[in-house]
């Protein structure tokens, strides 16, 4: 590569890291700042983490929010899994139309989710409360895990479940002796971005949540309305540093599943 | 059934959709048997081994192992193991956890699965690598575990393959020696899949010569070279020169053939009739090239070319039909013949096989 060239491509890349990480690290740095009003930096201080463990409304929204995350994540990695299994290895009728259906929640907008599941809601006469968030979540959160299944079990060799059977392991043994560990590097990144989508998913979660029940996302949208707090400040950095350490943990498991 | 037979096939058939993987195949193999399955690709040898491991159910017909008809039975209740094409080993499994396998599914205790494991691991010559992962070894070393893996089981009918497949040409000749040699110390009968004529050649007891899902013809290793039934063996096995010609005289000791106008004694071996169209074969090593003319039966020509392929010359000479014949030359009796020169082939005319498709 030219001198010029290579100049050019370390000045772009240092730009894209610049433009992704700089509002975040702002952020972060602000949540130290001893001043209410977020842009003139007074004074390092860790009052707004204090304020933060404090604020029951907080603490309140955060546990609504992992309790959703961590049962949605379990309930889409256990049937997108499956449902990529069922896909990789039969053929039935409808198998296309099948396959098409579980990536539509993909694609489909959120607000339509969320506005139909409303509806339904509404139809079905029943109170909107925590409960009435996961059906959504699960329902955008499973096909990211299938999908991420499904090219796991592409590069499966099919003969090392026959090899399995072959030395007398029945479906059973064969599936968790030999198939799961060779996809749980799969199931785990399925699992891991069902979490985070849930964590973070908004719109739905704003329709169909009701009073006294908001999640994260829904109650930062509320307070952020009255201008932004460094207690959200605090919040956000204390995500951040969860989600790179979940992060760094998931890609150490993954290389050693390898 | 006698229980000298360890595996019969009854009038099997496969079917994918409309396409006929085997039609209507009858094979018995012998205990302590080492049968292989010899055909081109496509020709059903995978697909019948397949269904005496389980892993394809037959559309029609009886799989007998061991007198027990298991033609619907799993898998994993059969007693036979495969060694597969790619090795197939559990790749988060080091080399003591892949041949441990079969028996830690039989529940077998810890001791004696160290004991059988070691064993076989012996056999093989890789006791020292229980540790590592089928990724950090050879293809050869993965291929000897791959054999490990299956033979610790005592199976009674062990099922190879193309096991040497993806080997270089010199560890498979020395891989053909040992999974021979290890045959006939275990005593297992082996079912082997390939479709390297000269490596089924070498290693089996019986040829089972497949082609488009049926058999061609079975025979100890000699025969399928000697006497091939059909053009497709004669053609498959090794190399020979094929002429096609008409019956035109079955009255003496050597019934006459008509190749385009040229007139050959071929011996009569199976039943001949006037003006019958049948083939005749003969192999490049049994026929010899000369500037004189031979007592032999013959046919002339003239020299093309001289290829020196180091244990042999092969001749190619260029006959006046317009075909080519290929014949080798051990000797250096030719060494001042050149491309253009008039030439005779001639060979004993019991040397010729002759058959009728």
């Amino acid at each position: 590569m030219r001198p010029k060239t290579k100049k050019i491509l370390f000045l772009f890349t240092t730009l894209i890291f610049m433009f992704f990480y700089i509002p975040i690290i702002i952020l972060m740095a602000f949540s130290f700042n001893d001043s209410k009003v977020g842009t003139v930096w007074t004074g390092f201080t860790f009052d707004w983490y204090k304020s933060l463990f404090s604020n029951d409304q907080i603490i309140s929204a955060v546990t609504n929010s992992l309790i959703i995350a961590v049962i949605t994540t379990l309930i889409a990695t256990v049937f997108g899994t499956l449902a990529a299994l069922a896909i990789h290895r039969y053929n039935f009728p409808g198998k296309k139309a099948f396959n098409f259906l579980f990536y539509i929640p993909v694609v489909i907008p959120d607000i339509i989710v969320a506005v139909a599941l409303l509806a339904l809601y509404g139809w079905l006469d029943i109170t909107l409360g925590i409960s009435t968030v996961f059906p959504g979540h699960v329902a955008i959160t499973i096909s990211y895990v299938m999908l991420v299944v499904i090219a796991r079990l592409a590069g499966l060799d099919a003969s090392l479940e026959e090899a399995a059977k072959d030395l007398g392991a029945n479906e059973w043994q064969t599936f968790w002796k030999v198939t799961f560990p060779l996809i749980f590097p799969g199931v785990l990144a399925g699992a891991l971005l069902a979490f985070t989508i849930s964590l973070d998913e908004f719109v739905i979660s704003y329709f169909t949540t009701g009073p006294g029940s908001d999640t994260l996302p829904v109650l930062v949208y509320s307070m952020v309305r009255l201008g932004v707090s460094p207690e959200i400040n605090a919040l956000s950095t204390i995500m951040v540093l969860l989600i790179v350490i979940m992060v760094v943990i998931t890609g150490r498991k993954m290389r050693v599943s390898k | 059934m006698t229980s000298e037979n360890m595996v019969e096939l009854k009038n099997i058939t496969k079917k994918f959709g409309k396409d006929t993987a085997v039609n209507n195949l009858n094979l018995t193999v012998k205990a302590g048997e080492f049968l292989t399955l010899l055909g081109p690709s496509g020709c059903g040898k995978t697909t019948t081994l397949r269904m005496i491991a389980g892993f394809e159910k037959p559309t029609e017909g009886e799989v007998w192992i061991n007198d027990q008809q298991v033609a619907n039975v799993e898998p994993y209740k059969r007693e036979v193991n495969t060694v597969f094409q790619s090795y197939s080993l559990f790749p988060h499994m080091n080399v003591f956890d892949n041949v441990a396998f079969g028996l830690k599914m039989k529940k077998t205790g810890k001791e004696e699965i160290a004991e059988r494991v070691m064993n076989a691991l012996k056999l093989v010559q890789l006791e020292g690598y229980i540790d590592r992962k089928p990724k950090q070894l050879s293809g050869g070393q993965q291929q000897r575990i791959a054999i490990a893996r299956a033979i610790v089981n005592n199976p009674k009918v062990l099922l190879l393959d193309e096991p040497l497949g993806a080997l270089d040409l010199k560890l498979r000749k020395q891989m053909q020696m040992e999974l021979k040699h290890l045959q006939q110390s275990l005593g297992i009968t082996f079912i082997y899949v390939t479709h390297d004529q000269e490596e089924a050649l070498t290693m089996s007891d019986r040829i089972v010569v497949m082609n488009q899902g049926e058999i061609e013809q079975i025979g100890l290793p000699e025969e399928i070279y000697e006497k091939p039934t059909s053009k497709f063996v004669a053609d498959f096995i090794g190399e020979t020169n094929i002429f096609e010609g008409v019956v035109t005289n079955t009255q003496n000791e050597y019934a006459d053939l008509n190749i385009d106008g040229v007139s050959i004694g071929i011996p009569k071996t199976i039943s001949l009739v006037q003006d019958e169209r049948v083939y005749m074969s003969i192999r490049p090593e049994k026929a010899k090239v000369s500037v004189t003319k031979d007592e032999t039966a013959h046919l002339n020509g003239t020299l093309k070319e001289k290829i020196y392929v180091g244990s042999v010359t092969k001749i190619i000479v260029q006959l006046p039909n317009g075909r080519e014949m290929v014949v080798n030359e051990s000797g250096d009796s030719l060494r001042d013949v050149k491309a253009g020169n008039d030439v005779y082939v001639s060979w004993q005319p019991e040397e010729t096989v002759v058959f009728k498709d």
